[in-house]
């Protein structure tokens, strides 16, 4: 199997005015198969929107980084050096967070497609258009909107068009951070499911980026929940959401209404640690119900039997 | 925010960067001469433009020790007169700008929270004024009532206040529709107190910026009127009016013998200006947040 | 954009609204102030003609008519240019203000020519190179050239012209060589009107002679432009449109060209509409009292000497009426080229 993504000891900090640094992300372990669909689940704050910015290379020039970043074999971040030539637009490809906004107001939708292409592909106009075409059909969109201005269409439309951006540079990767999250709900899963089937179709590598651990369990292959800048339990989507070994898994799969089953909900108590200060001690322990002595040291990633299933957690055993 | 934490603020904040540094110098050294000017100028009477008793000896002369700057063509010392003209190029701008930001933010903040006809009325009177040139205001005071600080300083705020009304609105406008303004006026509060207290407390760090950045142009447009001939009188200790005597009365030759008449004084109002300008220019930066950071080309 | 009619039409109505008050305004201002305001119409003559000047002025001002008819009067005599003659210069003084108006309408549209160009070449190279050393001295110089009096500028420059090269460019064009090549001007603007009448001679020497106060001039709009240009694209840089314009593979320049220069160029037609007006004032003082040139400023100044009342106040609306004009064309054609504006 070809790893298309793999992160070692990934750390991602941000630097303010007075010097002090906040990591966003404190040492990531992840590894994301060719042609899987894979999700990163955590509530905000966590270091997923980062970690997904450091695979699309576009980390503000304010970031610090330390370890390493691999995309199919490619050293894209070593240590501080930060190098994706070759990489933007032609292996990985993005659909950013804020449809409304990530469209360029000044250019028709046509032209935006026309830019990405000549430069990526050194497309001509008209070829750039007739392969537009090709891609809005596939998301559900005429021509039309070829000629029209991002302003001139809806959330749920430029969500689409982004989509049909990412896929039209024929990327390995494509990188969805949070895609539904300025949606109406009721267009969510439509999105989310169209997303789903045309990954697959182009058997292009997904890395979905959310909040929604509903919507995550519904279209991808495995997940990693992130808490506090690292990943704290990864495994088969199956397995995690029906054994969580993590405590913090298990509250935030508590915290969600899933369908078809009758649980009752219960809110995730407490706030998430301060990232300014780097600490040793497990980043959940002081909300977590089965805090022990050893939890003063953070655990590793420990392999759960025989199963490919990571969990941060000494007492992973008693929370199944 | 109050003044001085905010006044702190700043300082901590940019007394690492030259250039704020040298805008600081800049002016507190022209403050500081605008108070004493009259005690250190060689020859204080000269300064204020009375022609010495021996001036027929003494015409035009070219810099030296005794004249530091040369003499003007009715032999005044034109170093005192520069001295002394520090002090009128302070209190033109700040009284021009102070004048017209208390104006300009009173007008467009009413403007913002009583609105209907209120609105519209301060509006157009705003939008009237932004229209209006300094130069076409001081011609105006010139011919109605005659020359003197006064008439400067009330053409530059009739041009000036209208700029600060619209700021003021825009920013007052955001504020004005927000939930807590909202509450407030429920609560019965009266407009003399949701004013100052919720919607001028927000917009004044933005207003200040505004008006330190626009002190130097205050003195440029000052002494332009100035060397035009439509403000002060001739004799007075102003820069602009300096100038005015070395070019416009005695024409362009005259100058290009005694240079010396336009390059001092000239000086000094570009270093004036410099030094507001340097003081305001990071504090602009700072009112945007996002600015803050360090942005750069990236990829 | 059928959308924006409404809002282009809103606009106009406004300023001409502005217009008119200004007119208002500058009669209540004849009227208001000390003396008699038909002896300050013509121009407050002495000798045997006064009490028929005078008398002339009444009538022209229908004084002896109830005020809305004044005014009314006044608005229109304004609006049709029919103002009757100038004291100073015994032609009407439409025709006076309009010889003034493509003068200093010359040197400024020049100096724009370049000025803004390079302004906002100098603001985007300086972010491009953003925390290097030519950035600090790009932000420095704009400060510097935003800060300079123009006179005094202008006074320099002369002063080195006529040192290093013993050239004093004075006036608009020299009168021996427009009495010697027959040049004759048709549109007020000398550079034109030569061009058109392939008098190349007179060109030369009218360039010549407009280049050193147009660099006196154009110090405020580089600056200015400069500086804005620098902030706003700073501004565009962190714009959610330009990070995913990077991730999706679009190269620097195209970035550069087609996401934030785009979005600049609204902002700073505004300022520099804004900036503008202001070199008005800048170019009447430096053409009029450096250079020696005819234009708005000699105008503003003789009638203010030679008592030229009629002169003044027209100077003074049309002037207005003109700023009015630029900043109402600058808010439609910024709103026009800015898809984001839904009028």
């Amino acid at each position: 199997m070809v790893l298309a993504i793999q992160a070692k000891n990934l750390k991602i900090g941000y630097m303010d005015e007075e010097e002090q640094i906040t990591w966003a992300t404190r040492g990531v372990d992840l590894s994301v198969e060719e042609g899987e669909s894979f999700c990163i689940v955590g509530e905000s704050g966590c270091g997923k929107s980062t970690l997904a910015s450091a695979i699309a290379g576009v980390l503000p020039p304010h970031a610090l980084t330390m370890g390493k970043l691999y995309i199919f074999n490619q050293l894209v971040i070593n240590e501080s050096e930060r190098n994706y030539n070759g990489i933007r637009g032609k292996v990985v490809s993005l659909i950013p967070q804020n449809p409304g906004t990530s469209l360029n107001p000044f250019l028709t939708i046509g032209d935006h497609f026309y830019y990405i292409l000549r430069d990526v592909k050194g497309l001509s106009k008209s070829d750039s258009i007739k392969i537009a075409q090709e891609y809005l059909s596939k998301v559900g969109l005429g021509k039309d909107v070829l000629e029209k201005y991002p302003h001139k269409l809806s959330g749920g439309m430029q969500q689409r068009v982004l989509i049909a951006i990412a896929l039209a540079s024929e990327v390995k990767i494509i990188v969805a951070d949070e895609p539904t999250s300025s949606i109406d709900a009721n267009l969510r899963a439509q999105i989310l499911n169209l997303l789903s089937k045309l990954v697959k179709e182009f058997k292009v590598t997904l890395l979905l980026v959310t909040h929604d651990l509903a919507s995550a369990s519904k279209i991808c292959d495995r997940i990693a929940v992130m808490y506090a800048g690292k990943v704290i339990e990864t495994g088969l989507t199956s397995s995690i959401i029906s054994k969580p070994r993590h405590p913090y898994t298990r509250m935030l799969l508590d915290s969600v209404p899933l369908l078809g089953s009758k649980k009752s909900l219960n809110p995730l108590p407490g706030e998430p640690p301060s990232l300014v200060e780097d600490f040793t001690w497990c980043s959940f322990r002081d909300r977590c119900p089965f805090r022990i002595e050893q939890c003063s040291v953070e655990p590793p990633l420990i392999p759960v039997e025989d199963e490919p299933h990571l969990v941060r957690c000494w007492r992973f055993r008693e929370v199944s | 925010m109050t003044l001085p934490s905010l006044y702190s603020r700043i300082m901590r904040r940019n007394l690492r960067r030259t250039r704020f540094k040298i805008g600081v110098a800049l002016t507190t050294i022209i403050v500081i001469l605008s108070i004493i000017a009259p005690l250190i100028a060689p020859y204080p009477s000269e300064g204020y433009g009375y022609v010495p008793a021996n001036a027929s000896e003494r015409k035009l002369l070219p810099p030296s020790t005794q004249f530091p700057f040369g003499t003007d063509a009715l032999g005044r010392d034109l170093f005192s007169r520069v001295l002394t003209g520090t002090r009128t190029a302070v209190i033109q701008a700040v009284s021009v700008i102070l004048i017209s930001l208390l104006v300009g933010m009173i007008i467009g903040v009413c403007a913002a929270y009583f609105k209907g006809l209120i609105e519209v009325t301060l509006n157009y009177f705003t939008e009237l004024f932004m229209a209006v040139p300094s130069i076409v205001i001081a011609l105006f005071l010139r011919l109605t009532i005659g020359q003197g600080l006064h008439v400067v300083i009330i053409s530059l705020v009739i041009a000036w206040w209208a700029w600060y009304s619209r700021i003021a609105y825009v920013y007052a406008k955001s504020i004005v529709e927000l939930e807590y303004v909202t509450l407030a006026k429920l609560s019965g509060l009266s407009a003399l107190k949701i004013i100052p207290r919720h919607v001028i407390r927000n917009i004044f760090q933005a207003l200040t910026v505004q008006a330190i950045s626009d002190l130097g142009s205050a003195l440029l447009e000052a002494s332009a009127i100035n060397f035009m001939g439509l403000g002060l009188p001739p004799g007075s200790p102003e820069w602009g009016v300096i100038l005015y005597e070395a070019i416009t009365e005695r024409g362009i030759e005259a100058f290009l013998f005694s240079p010396w008449l336009v390059v001092f004084p000239g000086l000094f109002i570009f270093m004036t200006t410099l030094g507001f300008s340097l003081i305001a220019d990071p504090l602009r930066e700072d009112l945007d947040p996002r600015l803050r950071r360090r942005w750069k080309l990236w990829f | 954009m059928p959308v924006s009619l409404n809002y282009i039409f809103k606009r106009t109505m406004l300023s001409i609204l502005v217009i008119l008050g200004v007119i208002v305004f500058s009669y209540l201002l004849l009227m208001l102030t000390p003396g008699d305001p038909a002896v300050k119409w013509a121009g407050n003559p002495r000798g045997p003609g006064a009490v028929k000047a005078i008398e002339l002025a009444r009538v022209e001002l229908g004084l002896d008519k109830p005020l809305y008819v004044q005014i009314a009067n006044f608005i229109y005599n304004f609006l049709t240019g029919n103002l009757g003659l100038s004291i100073a210069y015994k032609i009407p003084v439409s025709q006076v203000v309009i010889s003034g108006f493509t003068a200093t309408l010359e040197l400024i549209l020049f100096t724009y020519l370049f000025s803004i160009p390079l302004g906002v070449w100098l603001g985007l190279y300086s972010a491009i190179k953003r925390g290097s050393r030519i950035d600090s001295f790009i932000q420095s110089l704009s400060i510097v050239l935003a800060s300079t009096p123009t006179f005094w500028l202008g006074s320099l420059i002369l002063l080195a012209s006529n040192t290093f090269t013993g050239f004093l460019p004075y006036g608009r064009v020299s009168s021996k060589l427009v009495l010697s090549t027959g040049f004759t001007p048709i549109t007020g603007f000398y550079l034109l009107d030569s061009l058109i009448q392939g008098n190349i001679p007179v060109f030369i020497d009218a360039l010549v002679r407009i280049i050193p106060p147009a660099l006196a001039i154009s110090v405020y709009p580089i600056g200015v432009l400069a500086r804005v240009t620098r902030t706003l694209i700073a501004e565009a840089l962190l714009e959610d449109y330009v990070r995913a314009a990077v991730a999706w593979g679009i190269k620097r320049e195209t970035i550069i060209r087609q996401f934030v220069l785009r979005s600049i160029i609204p902002p700073v037609i505004q300022i520099s509409g804004l900036s503008f007006v202001y070199s008005l004032v800048d170019a009447m003082v430096v053409e009029t009292v450096v250079f020696g040139r005819e234009g708005l400023g000699s105008i503003l100044l003789d009638s203010l000497h030679k008592a030229d009342f009629r002169v003044t106040l027209a100077l003074a609306v049309y002037l207005t009426a003109f700023y009015i004009i630029v900043n109402t064309l600058v808010d439609i054609v910024q709103a026009t080229i800015d898809p984001r504006i839904r009028l």
